[in-house]
């Protein structure tokens, strides 16, 4: 048996532009669960100390600070920086001298903004993670006319942008990110970053593909119904929802498929339509106005890829028993 | 002079365990050893009632949830019934039904949460130790009188059990309360930020299995309120003994908006808005000085003012919406007439603009007493209060709020007997009842969710389950919606014009709550709630500010903001601190 190697690594966890939710969905996360992660649920996954989380740890004001301080001067590496929430441009604020997002204050008593930690903890950071469509690429804060002038991780420290272990800014979107999302993202890197799994690999838009490679149309267990032409045409009903808004083929999502909180749950599932929250336009177009449908060419490709799947399945059926 | 500066004001930011970004300036007197005057201040904005222009109102239904991940649902209540009203699409009795459970999960994921994760570790072990090391010799002396129902013999194992990722007590809510969250799941298709609510009903496709699902995982946190609320009563009479209930104190001045609509009264109609108010399973009301002195949830409305002052936004001009619907007026500062103009400007201006939160205050418009201006604290205590006085419905005795929880068999429950709970209005409205309310107020929920259930198998029988009405969107509407987060009313406002929002408005439970100075300069409700707050923590080289954060998560803050306390001087205490492993 080879030995496992116990480093301890920290992360931090900071809130921007953001609304909680995604803390909220974490603690909802099952296999594993939060006090899983953080009392190490495996030997190669122990050592996690989450140092600073404004919504659950027990110091306040100037102690909760001196965390983040000593992040800053290194006695917290390694560390991974998760990031709640998007990051708002703190120029357009100074104009009038004022902040738009503040976390602390300096030893003068002026403000200390959100932007200032993302940019000093990022330096230093083993691995940035983005949690939830607003830090990921700017979420609802970014929605237009974008007041705040929002931005997300991805765009704020760039496509090109590396860690200390060489790693992209990772991104976990969903609004909120689902709960289990977050931690197997998390636990994926702990594992990662003691050799036990590779680096997972990321789309376009740095989300994690194991999770996020199908559409919610594709997981949608109301696809079926879709194949048919059978259409929910008023609320209630149990067919696929796209002449009432969904935005399923274009949106990446398993959650259809593996619900919400413990399997339960799921937006096409239980007949709500999908809004596209994991998208980096969300909320805008194409996503909105969420009873819009989709727009019309995504329609045509899945028609295609249904036709082909009929014709398929008819050459399969000719063939020979296999087993 | 240093050391003399260090102690002369107390600065939280941020404050955790929270949710969201606020702070906390306070400042102590050291002879009375009183806080003797507090500013709190939202440090975060958004710009969610600009982003909401000239989209669709039904957007809102989804948009706005996002305002707060912790409170999602009453959001969706707010807002869904705000669009109902704009396009005049009542919903089906069933599916109101249906966004009752899914409001109803969201407060029994709430109330253990608030309780047990956000303020229950101000009370732990591990505080108590350190900041308050004679509470917690008297705490292990102290038995607690209904260890037969929680199972924990004195009041330190309750302390112990709150301690964070090892108490058994917070283990169990951080369990029941995502119990909550995946029975609102089951009806909402996700939480936080449900997906279901439609205008003219809920696009939930129902069968027999929902409801037995959500029957079952009921049947658990009726179970746990069994145990929950008496270790909580426990904890907090432990509190008064001790003398804490000076806490937090202010003046019983408080406001309900009502919630948990009647399916069969319920009709989205502004007019008659002043009745199914009344219908509700908790009943709308402003108290003034102990006093309820209505429960007309139109008259609510039309008195809701929303002020500047002291907030970092520019005055708006005009007065769009001279009346309502009814014909009554609506003031300028009405949230029908707002605009949201931010202006940024510094910190801590305390004579100035000093906060990204505004101040909602309540006009007595109809003179009930002087026809003064109100700054009222909204919450659990706030609705327990106007539902007890109001005696609106069967379980308000005029002094209490008195209600039986069925008798319930689950495997790791501890009392299956059926349980009469009673809410008794209080002596006071301080830190130690603002807690007890939002425990009790799972008991209340379980109970309303409990009845619900009843009243949807009924409507079952009749074959009463039409989930959504088809309406025709008009392009002109007006509308508004108001409806109790765990933390209190929320409300939002709309107007429609060609088809579009042109003008949408929030007030959260939390503005009314953290809001800053007032038109006349007076406090806002933590505000008010932290000046006279005593001391207890040891009072050395500098001050920790646990009382003064103590009496504002008791508010259970919900700002997507922070409270940080610092003491004016920049000192490093420990490079980490044993709690910060968690």
């Amino acid at each position: 048996m080879s030995e496992i190697k116990i480093e301890k690594i920290n992360a931090i966890w900071l809130q921007g532009q953001g609304c909680t939710g995604c803390t909220v969905s974490l603690t909802g996360a099952t296999h594993p669960s939060l006090p899983d992660l953080l009392t190490g649920f495996l030997p190669q996954a122990a050592g996690v100390a989450l140092v600073f989380h404004p919504t659950i740890m027990l110091p306040h004001g100037e102690e909760a600070i001196n965390v983040l301080e000593s992040g800053l001067k290194g006695k917290l590496d390694p560390f991974v920086l998760i990031l709640e929430g998007a990051i708002p441009n703190e120029e357009l604020a100074e104009k009038t001298g004022g902040y738009w997002c503040m976390v602390g204050e300096n030893g003068e008593g002026k403000p200390l903004t959100l932007n200032y930690w993302v940019d000093k903890l990022s330096e230093r950071a083993a691995a940035v993670v983005a949690v939830g469509t607003c830090a990921c690429y700017g979420g609802i804060p970014h929605g237009k006319p974008n007041p705040t002038g929002s931005k997300g991780l991805l765009s704020y420290l760039g496509r090109n942008w590396r860690s200390k272990l060489n790693l992209p800014v990772i991104c976990i979107p969903g609004c909120p990110a689902q709960g289990e999302h977050v931690a197997e993202v998390l636990a994926h890197l702990v594992l990662t970053a003691r050799g036990f799994l590779p680096i997972p690999e990321l789309d376009e838009f740095h989300r994690p593909k194991f999770i996020f490679k199908a559409t919610a149309h594709e997981n949608c267990p109301r696809a079926g119904f879709f194949a048919e032409g059978k259409y929910s045409e008023e609320f209630g009903e149990p067919y696929c929802m796209g002449l009432l808004g969904c935005k399923g083929p274009i949106v990446h999502c398993d959650v259809p498929k593996r619900g919400f909180v413990e399997g339960v749950g799921g937006c096409t599932t239980v007949g709500s339509i999908c809004i596209g929250c994991t998208e980096p336009e969300f909320p805008d177009e194409p996503l909105s106005p969420f009873f819009k449908k989709a727009p019309p060419g995504v329609f045509v490709s899945e028609t295609f890829g249904d036709i082909k799947g009929k014709l398929y399945a008819l050459l399969h059926r000719l063939k020979s028993r296999k087993i | 002079m240093v050391e003399e500066k260090m102690k002369n004001e107390v600065l939280i930011e941020p404050l955790t365990r929270i949710e969201g970004h606020l702070a906390i300036h306070a400042v102590p007197d050291l002879e009375t050893k009183k806080y003797k005057n507090a500013h709190s201040y939202a440090v975060m904005f958004r710009g969610f009632e600009i982003i909401l222009k000239n989209r669709e109102p039904a957007d809102a239904i989804w948009i706005t949830q996002r305002i707060c991940g912790v409170c999602p649902v009453p959001h969706a209540v707010a807002s869904v019934e705000t669009v109902d009203m704009t396009y005049k699409a009542p919903p089906t009795p069933f599916s109101i039904a249906v966004r009752n459970f899914v409001h109803l999960s969201e407060q029994l994921y709430d109330s253990p949460l608030g309780c047990g994760i956000l303020e229950g570790p101000d009370y732990s072990e591990p505080v108590v130790k350190r900041f308050n090391p004679e509470w917690w010799s008297s705490a292990q002396e102290t038995k607690a009188e209904h260890s037969d129902l929680h199972g924990y013999s004195t009041i330190a194992d309750i302390m112990t059990a709150l301690t964070p990722l090892s108490g058994s007590l917070w283990l169990k809510c951080l369990q029941i309360s995502k119990l909550g969250r995946k029975m609102a799941s089951l009806f909402g298709a996700k939480h936080p930020h449900v997906g279901t609510f439609v205008p003219g009903g809920v696009g939930k496709t129902i069968t027999a299995t929902d409801l037995e699902m959500f029957a079952g995982m009921l049947s658990q946190h009726i179970a746990f309120s069994k145990e929950f609320v008496p270790a909580f009563d426990d904890l907090l009479n432990f509190l008064i003994g001790i003398g804490y209930e000076e806490a937090g104190a202010r003046a019983a001045n408080l406001i309900s908006y009502g919630s948990y609509e009647d399916p069969h009264s319920y009709n989205a109609k502004y007019e008659d808005m002043s009745k199914w108010g009344e219908k509700r399973k908790v009943t709308p009301g402003v108290v003034v000085n102990r006093n309820l002195i209505t429960t007309d949830l139109v008259e609510i409305n039309v008195g809701i003012r929303e002020f500047i002052t002291h907030s970092y936004y520019n005055e708006w001009d005009g007065r769009e919406v001279e009346r309502d619907p009814l014909g009554n007026e609506i003031a300028a500062e009405h949230p029908w007439n707002k605009e949201t103009i931010p202006r940024p400007e510094p910190s801590k201006q305390w004579n100035g603009k000093y906060s990204w939160g505004t101040a909602p205050r309540w006009h007595d418009w109809k003179k009930h007493i002087d026809g003064g201006i109100y700054t009222l604290e909204a919450g659990p205590i706030a609705r327990m209060w106007t539902t007890a006085q109001a005696r609106k419905v069967p379980e308000s005795t005029g002094n209490s709020l008195k209600f039986t929880l069925p008798k319930v068999t689950v495997v790791t429950g501890k009392v299956a007997e059926e349980m009469t709970f009673e809410w008794k209005i209080p002596e006071k409205v301080n830190a130690i009842e603002r807690i007890r309310a939002r425990a009790y107020y799972h008991a209340y929920s379980a109970y309303v969710a409990y009845n619900m259930l009843i009243e949807a198998l009924e409507m079952v029988k009749k074959g009463e389950i039409e989930m959504w009405n088809k309406y025709r969107r008009p392009r002109e509407g007006i509308g508004v919606g108001m409806i109790e987060a765990m933390r209190g009313g929320v409300a939002h406002w709309c107007i429609m014009k060609n088809g579009r929002i042109h003008r949408y408005q929030i007030i959260t439970p939390t503005a009314w709550n953290e809001s800053p100075r007032g038109p006349n300069n007076e406090p806002g409700p933590y505000e008010e709630a932290i000046i006279g707050t005593p001391i207890t923590e040891a009072i050395s080289s500098s001050l920790n500010g646990i009382d003064a954060a103590r009496v504002v998560r008791s508010f259970d803050p919900c700002l997507a903001c922070t409270v940080h306390v610092y003491n004016g001087k920049k000192k490093t205490v420990n490079e980490i601190s044993p709690y910060f492993n968690l």
